[in-house]
């Protein structure tokens, strides 16, 4: 049971938080490599909510507003949703979206469970400690001690777990 | 007046921008015991704290006056607080402290309590032979700072200036004029038990020590 | 499990062979609407899908972003994993997409619902008992499928429906 890193992207797809708690989970690239990593998979991450197939695209909404669920009601279509889980064979890796837009890409070893739960806690951490915080403007990196302490002697319990 | 929408009848009790309820009975009609234990979101006062901070840093030059504009948002509610607080005590100690030690734990156990639910964690006084003159309320984890994260370039920084300014309302309001300012002094290192830990020294005016030596003859 | 569709890319990054088993209309309060879902299969069982799912772009679109997404996630699990990893699959709250990258750079992509386990043993299958069988070994194949020339004979067709019907 590992956690290998935490990425945090906002919602214009530029990375604002990366952060490796162990060592050999996955290969050490270059902050510029997470950058266009960042950049990438929000793209990626767009593309995957569009290709969804059983409903109809946004562009079809139009015709399709008018249909009635059962009741006569009008049905609100769900909310697109992106990428969630990728497994690979080395990490697994967890998507969490925020009604703002923000993401949190979580990598853990495949075989990690509860990573719900974990990642409730660091999206809880990044309410408190960031959002919080008067020195922290949105849009930009965190650079937050509090919340680098917080999430660091988190992770490292589930680490030594 | 002239102003008045249509449909609008100006009697004579009402005044423009403010709205008195129906019966009659207005915030200041309520029992002031009422209120005693109520809670508050931490974190809506989290979100309404970093918003001041935010606009108290509007236009400073430095920490200092930033500390100093946190401290003047602080100053009326201690000046405030002290009466609320004696106006709860239990009739036969509704007097204010007349002596720094009495002010001291006033602030200590009876303040802190009302603010932060809990009393500050230590009391001191200075050991310094030549500042005979300040005092030290020590808090562990300042409940106003419990999110903050002070940028590097702004290390001197301590938001719980704030707090300092209430303490500065009450020792002002109960006549023992003093200067109250916050300082971290918890270390940074990984393993630190209280990272936030902040003093709050509190230099009393001359004239203070000068009444209380008097007081300490009689 | 339902599987909702099926895709093929060749190592010139063409798709070169699609199949869809789309459900067709079978809400009952809408029972006008033409099914027009381009493969039945036996999930009408899976109620309410809105009747506008037949008003859906061409296959040709939808081939073209998995393919995008698939080949940027790729390079992204190779990057992080290290060139060892491979990408195994992806889910989002509505499906759940399954990679398979043969030696050859063939690349097999499947469309599931979410509940569905790890079909990389499927694909592999697909790729084994069917693709190496019946387009590889066929000599009227050539080699390279350009617009899928090849790949749509009658017994690979009809074995991967089977094969897919048979996992529902």
């Amino acid at each position: 049971m590992t956690v290998f890193a935490l990425i945090i992207i906002n919602k214009a797809g530029g990375l604002i938080y990366n952060r490796t708690f162990h060592e050999g989970g996955l290969n050490k690239i270059s902050t510029n490599d997470y950058l266009v990593l960042a950049g990438t998979f929000h793209g990626v991450h767009a593309i995957t909510a569009r290709l969804n197939p059983l409903k109809p695209r946004v562009g079809n909404r139009s015709s399709t507003s008018s249909s009635s669920g059962p009741g006569g009601l009008l049905t609100r279509p769900e909310p697109p949703s992106g990428l969630e889980v990728l497994e690979s064979e080395n990490f697994r890796m967890q998507c969490f979206t925020t009604l703002t837009g923000v993401k949190f890409l979580l990598f853990t070893d495949p075989t990690q469970a509860n990573v719900d739960l974990t990642m409730r806690r660091v999206y809880d951490m990044y309410t408190d400690y960031v959002m919080k915080n008067p020195f922290y403007q949105l849009e930009m990196p965190v650079r937050c001690d509090m919340f680098d302490r917080k999430l660091g002697s988190y992770i490292r319990e589930i680490n030594n777990r | 007046m002239a102003h008045f929408g249509p449909g609008k009848t100006a009697s004579s009790k009402e005044q423009a921008g403010l709205r008195y309820p129906s019966n009659g009975k207005t915030i200041y009609h309520r029992p002031l015991h009422r209120t005693k234990t109520a809670e508050l979101s931490q974190a809506s006062f989290a979100y309404l704290f970093s918003e001041m901070v935010s606009y108290a840093q509007r236009r400073v030059t430095g920490i200092q006056e930033l500390e100093k504009r946190l401290n003047i948002q602080g100053h009326p509610i201690g000046l405030k607080l002290l009466d609320l607080l004696l106006t709860r005590e239990p009739p036969r100690s509704q007097t204010r402290p007349l002596t720094i030690i009495a002010l001291l734990h006033f602030i200590k156990i009876n303040l802190w309590t009302h603010l932060f639910g809990r009393q500050a964690d230590r009391l001191e006084k200075s050991s310094n032979p030549d500042t005979p003159d300040e005092y030290m309320i020590i808090d562990n984890e300042p409940l106003v700072n419990a999110y903050i994260s002070v940028p590097r370039e702004m290390s001197q920084l301590n938001c719980a200036a704030y707090v300092a300014g209430i303490v500065e309302g009450v020792c002002d309001g109960a006549a023992f004029p003093a200067r109250v300012t916050a300082h971290s002094v918890g270390g940074k290192e990984e393993g630190e038990m209280w990272p936030g830990k902040t003093v709050f020294l509190v230099k009393f005016q001359p004239e203070v020590l000068e009444r209380e030596a008097l007081f300490g003859k009689g | 499990m339902v599987v909702y569709s099926f895709y093929i890319f060749d190592r010139h990054t063409e798709c070169i062979y699609s199949k869809t088993w789309l459900p067709t209309s079978s809400d009952p309060s809408s029972g006008s609407g033409p099914a027009t879902a381009t493969a039945t299969t036996t999930t009408t069982n899976h109620n309410h899908y809105n009747p506008a799912t037949a008003l859906r772009p061409s296959t040709a679109d939808d081939a073209k972003l998995i393919f995008g997404a698939v080949f940027s996630l790729r390079n992204m699990v190779r990057k992080l994993g290290g060139d060892d990893d491979a990408f195994v699959s992806y889910r989002t709250a509505h499906y759940k997409l399954h990679y398979y990258e043969t030696a050859s750079s063939l690349r097999l992509v499947m469309l599931t619902d979410t509940a569905t386990l790890s079909m990389r043993n499927v694909l592999h299958q697909i790729y084994i008992n069917l693709w190496v069988e019946y387009v590889v070994k066929n000599p009227l194949s050539p080699v390279e499928h350009k617009g899928g020339v090849g790949v749509r004979n009658e017994l690979f067709e009809l074995g991967l429906d089977q094969f897919i019907r048979g996992l529902i």
